[in-house]
This record gives structure tokens, sequence and C-alpha cells, in this order.
């Protein structure tokens, strides 16, 4: 029989971003039962807590689980034992990128997209990130994806929802990276995906 | 009463109707403002696919630290995204002085400080409590004759602290509809997530969220639906035709902001101040009908 193994729940704890918090869950499944997204997910919140004592690494590390929070805070509200659940996850997701699991691919470089333009401009362009995402998968798929969404793109600009001038950085951007780099390195775990 | 009005990035684009009624809104209500000099992103939802969470704390950080260093307002966050990656890190480094010590470090690279001196507002809080329903009421030149309004609060504007209301009965959006004479139409669903920023790329899970978000406003008769959210707009109102498409739903229910609604009832232009021409289902018609 297969003996209980705590070493991915000492790598949880080392290197995932509020990964110690999991050691005060109790089981209950408040967070579950929250969730707005849990009746899509493999496990729900509460499983891949129970699943990383259980030293399921694979398992937790491949899951859609941690990908699909929608950050509605529901989790952290309710959990009776005060666990930021939410911050959990979204830990464990940045740690599985980092590990080379990506379990909800799109999501995932949406995420990624996102922080790059942070980090290249100091704040989101709407349009310039809706490209940068849907050509992520190569000029044809980019090309069927901006198709795909054309008419979305053309009703906001008619609107007026839609930034019309060019993506322009911050002032203070070469600063902003530098601490954003220096918070990458001291970060848990030893740095961002960047 | 001054602020530092922290609008953020989809204010300036997907949520432009937000901004551009906001502005009038404050200035009847007698709301000074100032802009965080240089400000950044908040790195929203989904930042943390591409960065540890002491870069996304630091990121705020920035903003927070030139906010002190230049009056030190209170920060008023319309977004409630920003509002809530604001409020968390200003927390966490009140609460912490190691993580303070860590974040300052990184602040220093680019010669920053933080001393957590600055407070961190959503715009409800300073409407419903610095300004207050009175004078909101005070204010309105053309009551909304009743018009049934579902206030969809989501998720990121009280939840997870409920600084300024209760994270799951909160009343503050409501009780402001009522001060513009509108109806606030009651509907259990007023808390559920939208599918927020992870809405694009999971777009066929998210469908259904907002699927039963407006089938109970509309059950418990709303007319049309008001949100304080840039992405709650965005993902119950420009998403309805592809909902309709794939799930074979007939939606045509606006989404307006509540300070569309506050800038209408406030006598203003109804595309000038309440940017109500912005909105891609038409909410004018209801809102007329509604004025007499």
């Amino acid at each position: 029989m297969a003996s209980y193994d705590p070493s991915f729940a000492r790598e949880v704890f080392e290197n995932v971003d509020y990964g110690e918090e999991i050691k005060m869950c109790m089981q209950c499944g408040v967070c579950a039962a929250s969730c707005p997204l849990s009746m899509r997910m493999d496990y729900s919140p509460r499983k891949i807590f129970v699943m990383i004592r259980a030293g399921k690494r694979e398992e937790v590390l491949n899951s859609n689980a941690i990908m699909l929070c929608t950050s509605c805070y529901s989790c952290k509200v309710r959990c009776p034992r005060g666990i930021p659940v939410i911050d959990v996850m979204h830990g464990l997701a940045n740690y599985a990128i980092r590990q080379g699991y990506t379990p909800r691919k799109k999501t995932a470089v949406f995420g990624q997209e996102f922080w790059k333009q942070i980090y290249r401009l100091g704040r989101i362009d709407e349009k310039d990130l809706s490209r940068r995402y849907f050509f992520a998968d190569g000029f044809t798929q980019g090309i069927r994806n901006s198709l795909e969404m054309a008419d979305m793109g053309i009703t906001m600009f008619l609107h007026k929802r839609m930034k019309l001038l060019p993506e322009r950085p911050i002032k203070g951007i070469k600063d902003l990276r530098k601490m954003l780099d220096k918070a990458a390195q001291m970060g848990k775990g030893g740095g961002g995906a960047i | 009463m001054k602020y530092f009005l922290y609008w953020g990035c989809s204010l300036e684009g997907s949520g432009a109707n937000f901004l551009v009624s906001l502005k009038p809104v404050f200035e009847t209500l007698g709301v000074e403002w100032e802009e965080i000099k240089d400000w950044n992103c908040c790195g929203a939802s989904v930042s943390y696919a591409g960065a540890n969470d002491l870069a996304i704390k630091v990121l705020n950080a920035r903003n927070l630290a030139i906010a002190e260093a230049n009056g030190g307002y209170d920060i008023v966050a319309p977004c409630s995204s920003c509002y809530i990656q604001m409020v968390k890190v200003n927390h966490e480094i009140q609460e912490d002085p190691e993580l303070a010590a860590k974040v300052n470090s990184a602040l220093a690279e680019g010669g920053l400080k933080y001393n957590g001196g600055v407070r961190v507002r959503h715009v409800l809080d300073v409407l419903y409590h610095d300004i207050g329903v009175d004078k909101i009421r005070e204010k309105v030149v053309k009551p909304l004759g009743g018009l049934k309004v579902g206030g969809y609060v989501g998720c990121q504007s009280v939840r997870p602290y409920g600084e300024y209301d209760s994270v799951e009965r909160p009343i503050t959006h409501d009780r402001i509809l009522e001060a513009l004479g509108a109806e606030a139409v009651p509907f259990p669903k007023k808390m559920r997530c939208c599918g927020s920023g992870i809405f694009l790329p999971e777009m066929e899970y998210c469908f259904h969220l907002v699927k039963d978000i407006l089938e109970d406003a509309l059950t418990h008769g709303a007319q049309l639906i008001s949100t304080v959210c840039p992405m709650c707009a965005m993902n119950l109102e420009v998403y309805q035709p592809r909902i309709n498409k794939a799930l074979g739903t007939d939606f045509d229910v606006p989404i307006v902001y509540l300070t569309q609604l506050m800038a209408v009832a406030f006598g203003g232009d109804l595309k000038h101040d309440a940017a109500l021409h912005y909105n891609i289902i038409p909410p004018e018609k209801i809102i007329q009908s509604a004025l007499g």
C-alpha cells in the first residue's frame, strides 16, 4: 500500500504564494459550494487541498481547477478557518505554469499576456492585449480568432469604448520594471514567469 | 472633500461610459479629485499567470506610494478590480511589517517608499458614506419614476473585506438607486460572479454564469441592470448576442453604470453627461419612459 507522502505538501508550503495556508483546511467544502465554477472543475478547491496533503503532485499541477478561478472572493469570505482560498489557487496556478504545466492553456496565455503588457507599458491597452492574445498561437490562428471576435471589436469602436490612442508606456516605466524585477527575485519560490 | 481618483485601464476603453458619467456626478456632488500622477495598472484578476504575488503587490504599492507622497488623500476606485487589488495590498502591507519591508526594498529600486498611510475606497463607499443618500436625493431633478432596476453588485466591489457594506447582503447600491427615484428590484443572484477577468478565455463556461444572472434579474422584474464594475458591464452587456446564439436565449437587457443613472437623475445631458450612447444595448427608451 502506498504510504502518505508529505513531500509535495512541503514543496507547496515553501514555493507557492499562500501555500502554507492549506494547513488550516478542515475539509468542510464551503469553498467548493461557494465557487461559481466548481462544477466545471475536475477537482474542487477542497479536493485540491486534500490532494496536496496526499502528495498528488501531477494531478494537482495538471488540474483545470487551479486555472478556473474567477477571483470572486466568495471562498475567502466564507472559509470558516479564514483561508484565503483564492490566493492559494492563484499561487498554485502561478507555480504550475512556472513548472511548465498548462492545465488551461488559453487562460494561462491570457494572464501571461496581461502581465507582459503591464511590464512593457505599465498599463493595459485592451485592443493591444486582445491582439496579442488572439495571435499567441501564430498568425493563421490569430486571423481566425480576430475574425471570430471582429463584430465585438467593431461594436466597441462604434460606441466609443475602445481607446484610440496608440499604446504608450507610463513615464516611470523604467523604474517600474526595476521594482518588478526585484520583486520577482524576492518572491516566494524565486520569481515570476517572465 | 478631496480624493485621488484612480480610474484604471478599463475606464479608458471598454468602461468609458463609467468614467464619462462619473465626472459630472462628482461635480454635482461637490467631490474634488485629482489623478494619481503617472499611475500604473493594478494587475487586475489574471496577472498571477505571469507574476508572483510580491510583484503584483509592488505594482500596487507604487500607486499607493505616489498617492501618499502627493497629499495622501483617500484613493477612490470606480473599477471593482482596481479597488480590490489596491485595498488588499494596502491591508496586507499595513498588517505585516515583514511584507512592508520587502515591498519597500523593491520600491526603493525606483526611489519610492510606502508607509501605509493611504486609505483605498470604492466609489460606492464614497457615494454612500461620505456624501450620503440624503445629499444624493437633494440633487435629483429628474426622478427615475419607479424605473425597475436590478442593482447588480457582483463580487469585487464588496468582497472580501466588507469595509463599507455587507459581503453577503449589500444595500448601498440599492439605496442609491432608490434615492434616484428608481425601484431597486431584489434578485438573489445579485452577488453571483459574472466570470470576471477570465471571461474571454473561458467563454463557454462563463456564458452560463451571465445567463443565470440575467434570467434572475428579469424574473424579478428588472427593466434594466445597473452595475459599478467595468468587467460586469462588459460581460453582461457586450456578450449578450453571443450568449443568445450559444444558449438559445433572447436577452436584450440594457446594462448601465449606476453613475449613468445618477447623471440622468441629476438633470445631465443623456449623451454628454450620462454617455448613454456608449451603451451597446440602448437604454434610452426605457429610461426616458420612466422620466415621463
